[in-house]
C-alpha cells in the first residue's frame, strides 16, 4: 500500500450468492479526478460504498486518506465529503439548516458552521435559496447543494457517486465547472463514477471502466482512446439490408459491436478512405439511412474491453449526429472523445 | 481527540439532530394535528355519553368525566404519535438520509438520542397542550404542580416507550410501511385497558384483559393523581413502569443500531 488518497487491494463484495465486486484493484493518487465509468449494475456504487464506509468488503482491502476502511472507518469519515446517488436531501429543512447540521455532525462548532455555511452556498450559487426549504430546489440546485454538503468540512477526498444523473445539461455543466475549480483551485482528489462517456471525458484526469464488477480498462482517457486504434465508421441500414451490407463493409475494417441495424467497423484510415466507402455500399444496392465517422471515443474503449456498448451511450454522445442517404456525399466528423 | 471533546461533539450533534427532528414534526401539521384532534374530539364525545355514568356506583369521586379522563386523553395523544418519530427514521433509510448520517463522523448514539429527544419534546407539547385545554373546561389536577409534571414526564417516558419500539422496527427493516402498522396494536392496547372506564366496574374477559394491560397500570395511578392528590406511590407507579418500558425498548433500539452497521 502507498500514501494515495484512495487505494484498494483485491477488493471483493456478495450479497448472498451474487459477486457485485469481483477483485477490484485501484489507485487514485492525490490532486487527481478519478472517473469511474460504467453501467448500471456494473459495481461502480458498491465501491464507492464500501470505501466511503458505508459497506463492509467481503474480502480485500482499502485505504482512504490513509486510513484503512474497516478498521480506522471513523477516521475514513472525517477525512471524505460524500455526495451519494439522488441527493438524499431533506426536503423539509432549508439550505442554511442543512449546511449547519452538516457541519455540526463533522464536529464543526456552531459559529463556525453559521459563516462557513454562508461561503458555501454563495460558492454553489444558492444564496438566495438560502432560507427556503429544499423541497421547492430543482434538481439542479439539489445536486449543488448536496456538493456544498460534502464540502463543508474541507474534505481531502471527494466523493460524487453519479453526480449529475437525471439533472438537464445547463445544470449539468454548471456542476461539472464546479467540480473542476474544487480540484484546481483547492486541490481537492475527486473519485467521480458516472455512466456518462462525456462527463467522465470531461472531468476525469484518469478512468477506469468497470463492468460486471471487475476493472476492464484503466488509464488516461487520451491514451486509451488512442489504444482504440482506428475511427469508427457506423452505418445504419434497414434490418434486412445488415447482412449485404456487413459483406461490404468487411473489406474496409474489423467489425466493432453496435446496436440492432448498425454495423460499426474500424476504419483504418479514417475519413481517406470513406469515398470509397460509400461508393461500394451504393454499388451493392444498400440503402443507407445514416452514416458517421467517429474519432474513437470512450465508448469504444468500453466496446473494445467488454464487446458491448454502454446503454444510451449512443443517445447521450451523438451530438451533431447526420444522415446521410447512400448516393449522395457522407458526412464526415470527427469527435473529440 | 479527547474524551471530553468528543463528549461536546456528540452533545452538539445529538442537539441539532434533536432540533431537525422537532422542526421537521412542526413543519408537517398532518403529523401531529390529528394526534392532538383525535384524543380531545373522543374526549369530548365520551365526556358527554358518560355525563351521567359517573354517578354510577363503583366510579371514582368526580366532578364531571373530564376528571376521570384526563390522564387518558393525555397518554392516548402521545401514543398514538409516538410512532412518528420512528416513521421518520424510517423515511431516513428509505431516501439515504440515514447514509448522509452514517458516512460523516457523526456520534452513533447521537442519531438515536438526536431522534428520540426530538419525540420526547413533542410528546411534552403534546400532553401539556392537551392537559392546558381540558384544565380550561374546568378540570382539576389535585395533585398540584407535582402531579401534572408527573403526567408529563409519563406521557414523555411513554412515548419514548413506544417509540424506541418503533425505532426497532425502523432500524430493522427500514420501511415506514412497518413502523406504522404498529398503529392498530396500540389502539387495541390502549382500548382493552382502563383508558375510558374503570377497570373495577369492568366483568369477564374484557375486564380481566384491562385489569393486565399495562396502560392500565399507567393510567390508573396517574387518574388517583388528578382525582385524589399527591401520592408519593402514584407517582412511583407510573414513573417506574414507564422508564423501564422506555429503558427497554431504547436499549434495544441502540442495540439494533449497533447490529445494523454491523451487518452493512
Amino acid at each position: 500500500m502507498t500514501n494515495a488518497p484512495v487505494e484498494a487491494h483485491d477488493l471483493v463484495r456478495r450479497f448472498g450468492d451474487v459477486q457485485a465486486v469481483r477483485g477490484v484493484d485501484l489507485t487514485v493518487a492525490e490532486g487527481e479526478v478519478f472517473g469511474f465509468l460504467g453501467p448500471n449494475g456494473a459495481g461502480k456504487s458498491t465501491i464507492v460504498r464500501m470505501l466511503v464506509t458505508l459497506l463492509r468488503p467481503t474480502s480485500g482491502t482499502a485505504r482512504v486518506a490513509g486510513f484503512d476502511v474497516v478498521r480506522e472507518s471513523h477516521l475514513v469519515r472525517r477525512a471524505i465529503g460524500v455526495a451519494l446517488q439522488d441527493a438524499a436531501i431533506d426536503p423539509l429543512m432549508t439550505g442554511n439548516e442543512l449546511v449547519r447540521l452538516q457541519a455540526v455532525l463533522h464536529g464543526i462548532p456552531r459559529h463556525v458552521a453559521l459563516a462557513r455555511g454562508g461561503e458555501l452556498l454563495e460558492r454553489v450559487g444558492l444564496t438566495a435559496a438560502a432560507d427556503r426549504r429544499v423541497g421547492t430546489y430543482s434538481g439542479g440546485m439539489r445536486r449543488r447543494l448536496d456538493l456544498a454538503l460534502a464540502l463543508v468540512h474541507e474534505p481531502k477526498v471527494l466523493f460524487l457517486d453519479e453526480p449529475t444523473t437525471g439533472l438537464d445539461p445547463t445544470s449539468r455543466v454548471s456542476l461539472w465547472d464546479e467540480v473542476r475549480r474544487l480540484n484546481t483551485e483547492f486541490g481537492t482528489t475527486v473519485f467521480l463514477t458516472t455512466q456518462y462517456l462525456e462527463e467522465a471525458d470531461e472531468l476525469a484526469h484518469r478512468i477506469a471502466i468497470i463492468d460486471g464488477g471487475r476493472i476492464v480498462r484503466e488509464g488516461v482517457p487520451s491514451v486509451l482512446k488512442a489504444a482504440v486504434g482506428a475511427p469508427t465508421l457506423k452505418v445504419d441500414v434497414a434490418l434486412s439490408a445488415v447482412d449485404a451490407a456487413r459483406v461490404v463493409l468487411a473489406a474496409f475494417g474489423a467489425e466493432r459491436p453496435a446496436r440492432a441495424g448498425r454495423i460499426a467497423i474500424g476504419l483504418p484510415e479514417g475519413a481517406a478512405q470513406m469515398p470509397a466507402v460509400v461508393r461500394a455500399l451504393d454499388e451493392a444496392g444498400v440503402h443507407v439511412s445514416h452514416l458517421e465517422l467517429d474519432s474513437p471515443s470512450l465508448d469504444d474503449v468500453f466496446a473494445d474491453a467488454t464487446g458491448r456498448r454502454l446503454e444510451g451511450a449512443d443517445d447521450a454522445t451523438a451530438v451533431g449526429a447526420a444522415s446521410t442517404a447512400a448516393g449522395t456525399r457522407p458526412t464526415k466528423r470527427g469527435r473529440r472523445r | 481527540m479527547a474524551a471530553s471533546q468528543r463528549r461536546a461533539g456528540a452533545v452538539a450533534q445529538a442537539y441539532e439532530l434533536a432540533r431537525r427532528s422537532t422542526v421537521n414534526t412542526w413543519r408537517q401539521p398532518q403529523a401531529w394535528v390529528p394526534g392532538l384532534f383525535f384524543p380531545l374530539m373522543l374526549t369530548a364525545v365520551y365526556a358527554a355519553q358518560f355525563a351521567k355514568a359517573i354517578r354510577q356506583p363503583g366510579f371514582p369521586p368526580v366532578d364531571s368525566y373530564l376528571d376521570f379522563v384526563l390522564p387518558a386523553s393525555v397518554l392516548q395523544a402521545v401514543a398514538f404519535g409516538a410512532t412518528g418519530g420512528a416513521a421518520e427514521l424510517a423515511k431516513d433509510i428509505e431516501n439515504g438520509f440515514f447514509d448522509r448520517l452514517v458516512s460523516s463522523p457523526v456520534s452513533r448514539v447521537s442519531i438515536l438520542v438526536g431522534r428520540i429527544a426530538g419525540s420526547a419534546i413533542f410528546a411534552g407539547l403534546q400532553a401539556g397542550v392537551i392537559m392546558a385545554i381540558l384544565m380550561a373546561f374546568g378540570v382539576t389536577i389535585r395533585g398540584g404542580v407535582a402531579g401534572a409534571l408527573v403526567i408529563i414526564v409519563t406521557a414523555v417516558l411513554l412515548a419514548l416507550g413506544i417509540g424506541g419500539l418503533g425505532l426497532v422496527l425502523a432500524l430493522r427493516s427500514g420501511s415506514q410501511e412497518i413502523v406504522q402498522s404498529t398503529f392498530p396494536v396500540l389502539f387495541v392496547l390502549l382500548f382493552v385497558s382502563g383508558t375510558f372506564w374503570p377497570t373495577r366496574l369492568m366483568k369477564g374477559l374484557y375486564g380481566d384483559v384491562a385489569r393486565h394491560n399495562p396502560i392500565t397500570w399507567i393510567i390508573e395511578p396517574l387518574r388517583e393523581l388528578v382525582i385524589t392528590g399527591w401520592s408519593w406511590s402514584a407517582a412511583g407507579r407510573a414513573l417506574g413502569i414507564t422508564i423501564a418500558l422506555a429503558s427497554l425498548t431504547t436499549t434495544f433500539a441502540f442495540i439494533t443500531l449497533r447490529s445494523r452497521l454491523r451487518r452493512l
